[in-house]
């Protein structure tokens, strides 16, 4: 076992190796074409819509039908040359993973996957291959309950030597709906953070929110929640410095489409789950899986992650 | 009795702001009716007062009596009913008042500058043309006639008269429909596209009867002698107010009307649904039922560019881009140095079926919403403000511009409405009825 084990490690360093040469290779590329930007296909282009509001030093930017809904980010603290600048390389990235996980894009590699991996194995590129064993993980640490396969997660064969992935039947395929915007706000997190950005505010689709440093006027951002079957109502408020925050929950015109892979039924309690925590992915994950769990799988689960609160109500 | 504040004073300052605002002339241009109702205007009068007779001394009338009490320029001196029951009970409202069970008597009076006949659709016109000869000034309920002849014939004496006539369609007098349809002819929700009207109510309109022969003079409402039903009782304000908007008047009508549910001996519909049609296309989709109130009631205007829902004084813009939303919001806050939760986390999935929209108040401030359950009349919805200047015009001897005008076109709208529905076809607004001031 032990001599098994330092083979798989070296394999590791291999391919590690391997990525990191690829990476350095497509940069080379870039460089020489003259231009910065990822090839991408030139539908991926969103509109935009970008301003910055000189009389108190604010940026706002926004995009429509991104990921399936609105992207808004409002920054402070750079002006306006750095922050059309850092807009650009957000959006330019939110782009990029809008095709690259889109199961519905018949070009996107997920959908390639959802295609093809029945038939056998799919070797995959080293983004989807970390997200896939990312997905693993949180399958495991959330006790089964987080399942892209909102089937039956044990059917999706995973083979380290190549990264690739299979299906061990027909019907199975992959939905990253519930972890989607958690890891493109992972992703944003970092290009803010290497662009030393202190203050700002993401709302992502209202439901995918990260407030960095502070409102200029407070001492967090804060944010509400409302009940959407009574507008009147706020549900909570929640203070969020550096934090994320993920709401799951059903509203009027809910389609049943949060499903519990171990029972298959649809979860249709009218409720939402709110999560604040630091990591954007932990909070997207977390909050999709704890809206069908019961109350001991919820201890167990929560046991697994560093969250700062967790909020649950009956709507 | 100690008169109170002045019942319509919220209206009157309402209309001179307008005067103030940039282009407010223009504004007004186009509630004409408008012009006069300012609180200059009634300072002028502050020493006189108008002295009214009321024939019709019903649950209407006496609503009419609260609301006269507290006007400092108008005095009840006369009341009329034949139903003596009414007539006691207004009588203890205003003692000082002569009372008339002939409404021709009380015309004679010389004391008297001006009527209001609160009584059933079918005496609307017989009165108005009595009171017109008779050199009163009127102010009448809507609609104006219960029939096509009726109308025409009050519309001609009106012309030929130089007294004051009001119908009362209080949405010309209601600050959220006012000010509601100048956004629209602002151009706010952009060219108007279509009209969605809706009166919903759960009860079987009828009230309780002391003695068996007095049913069909109680509930007048349920009988064809006296009534058009919800045509004539509902459907006519929302009528009117689709005409205000497109400044049109529909060229023809297709409509569907039954008795549904409230399967008494009455003759009037209790469901209703009707398709108005104007030259250029657009359409008012009208419905009332009475067995059924989750709808309330509703007049809805659809532009290109967004949504006017004039009854519950609130608008909505196509394809709005943040505006109001948790961001707008928040950047609206950092603007002014304030912190404070913004309403940004939701439970955000799918595309939905039906967009949210934002909801954007007619009005800044408080206003009065009616759900239209009353059958007597809501709270603050232009009816005492429409009095007060039908008061002022009896002292003034103003005429109120296209008043008269539009409670025709709206009252002969609600009459085809109902023929299409009783021959069951459709039925184009008959050359004769169509008035100079009428664009199709």
């Amino acid at each position: 076992m032990p001599k098994r084990s330092q083979n798989n490690s070296k394999e590791k360093q291999t391919i590690q190796f391997s990525i990191k040469f690829k990476q350095f290779l497509s940069i080379f590329v870039r460089f020489f074409r003259g231009n910065n930007r990822p090839n991408l296909p030139k539908k991926m282009d969103k509109p935009c819509y970008f301003n910055y509001i000189e009389s108190s030093a604010t940026f706002h930017g926004a995009m429509q039908n991104i990921m399936g809904t609105r992207f808004d980010i409002v920054m402070l603290g750079k002006n306006r040359e750095q922050s059309e600048r850092i807009f650009t390389a957000l959006r330019l990235e939110l782009q990029r993973l809008n095709f690259l996980l889109n199961r519905f894009d018949v070009e996107s590699e997920i959908s390639r996957l959802n295609r093809r991996a029945s038939s056998g194995f799919v070797p995959l590129s080293p983004e989807i291959w970390t997200i896939m064993c990312d997905c693993k993980q949180y399958h495991e640490r959330t006790k089964g309950l987080f399942d892209v396969t909102k089937d039956d997660f044990s059917k999706l064969l995973f083979r380290e030597s190549d990264h690739s992935v299979s299906f061990a039947s027909a019907g199975i395929a992959v939905d990253l709906g519930g972890y989607a915007k958690g890891y493109a706000l992972l992703r944003l997190q970092k290009i803010l953070a290497d662009n030393n950005v202190g203050q700002c505010f993401v709302d992502f689709g209202n439901s995918s929110i990260l407030g960095i440093g502070r409102h200029p006027f407070g001492d967090s951002w804060k944010v509400s929640m409302e009940n959407p079957y009574r507008l009147e109502k706020a549900v909570f408020e929640v203070d969020l410095f550096d934090r994320a925050l993920s709401v799951s929950g059903n509203k009027p015109g809910y389609s049943g489409h949060i499903i519990n892979p171990l029972t298959k039924k649809a979860e249709d309690e009218r409720k939402a789950v709110c999560v604040v925590c630091q990591n954007p992915l932990d909070a997207e994950v977390l909050t999709t899986t704890l809206m069908i769990a019961g109350k001991k799988e919820k201890n167990d689960i929560l046991k697994h992650f560093e969250i700062d609160k967790v909020y649950e109500y009956k709507l | 009795m100690k008169k109170e504040k002045q019942v319509d004073a919220g209206l009157r300052q309402f209309i001179k702001d307008l005067g103030y605002v940039t282009g407010g002339a223009a504004l007004l241009g186009t509630v004409p009716w408008l012009q006069s109702f300012t609180p200059d205007k009634l300072n002028e009068i502050k020493k006189e007062k108008a002295r009214i007779g009321l024939i019709g001394t019903g649950s209407r009338g006496q609503y009419h009596i609260h609301n006269l009490l507290g006007m400092q320029h108008a005095e009840i001196v006369a009341l009329c009913d034949d139903y003596e029951p009414n007539l006691k009970t207004a009588l203890e409202l205003c003692p000082n008042a002569k009372t008339y069970a002939d409404y021709k008597k009380l015309l004679e009076s010389k004391d008297i500058d001006g009527v209001i006949v609160a009584t059933p659709l079918n005496w609307h016109a017989v009165i108005t043309l009595d009171a017109l000869s008779a050199g009163k000034h009127v102010f009448c309920e809507k609609a104006m006639a219960l029939t096509m002849e009726e109308c025409k014939a009050v519309y001609e004496a009106y012309q030929q008269s130089d007294r004051v006539l009001y119908f009362c369609m209080q949405r010309m007098f209601d600050e959220k429909y006012i000010k509601g349809i100048q956004l629209i002819a602002s151009g706010l929700i952009g060219e108007v596209v279509g009209a969605r009207c809706h009166w919903f109510r759960n009860n079987d309109w009828s009230r309780p009867v002391p003695s068996p022969e007095l049913k069909r003079r109680i509930n007048w409402r349920l009988y064809r002698e006296s009534s058009c039903g919800l045509m004539t009782e509902l459907a006519c304000h929302q009528l009117e107010v689709c005409n205000l908007v497109t400044k049109r008047i529909p060229e023809s009508v297709v409509g569907m009307g039954d008795i549904v549910h409230w399967k008494d001996d009455r003759e009037v519909y209790d469901s209703v649904s009707l398709t108005y049609r104007y030259k250029n296309g657009v359409k008012i989709t009208y419905e009332s039922l009475i067995a059924n109130m989750f709808n309330g009631m509703e007049d809805q205007i659809l532009g290109s560019k967004g949504t006017m829902n004039l009854a519950s004084g609130m608008y909505y813009l196509e394809n709005e881009v943040g505006a109001n939303s948790a961001i707008e919001q928040l950047l609206a806050q950092i603007g002014d140095k304030i912190f404070s939760a913004i309403p940004a986390a939701g439970a955000s999935w799918r595309p939905e079926t039906k967009k949210a929209y934002q909801p954007h108040p007619i009005i800044k401030g408080s206003f009065s919403v009616s759900d239209g359950m009353s059958m007597i009349g809501a709270d603050k919805d232009g009816s005492d403000e429409m009095l007060s200047s039908f008061c002022q015009a009896c002292i003034t001897g103003e005429k109120g511009k296209d008043i008269v005008e539009e409670a025709y076109s709206a009252s002969t709208l609600c009459l085809i409405g109902d023929q299409a529905m009783r021959e069951q076809c459709r039925v184009e607004y008959p050359e004769e009825y169509k008035i100079p001031y009428m664009e199709f």
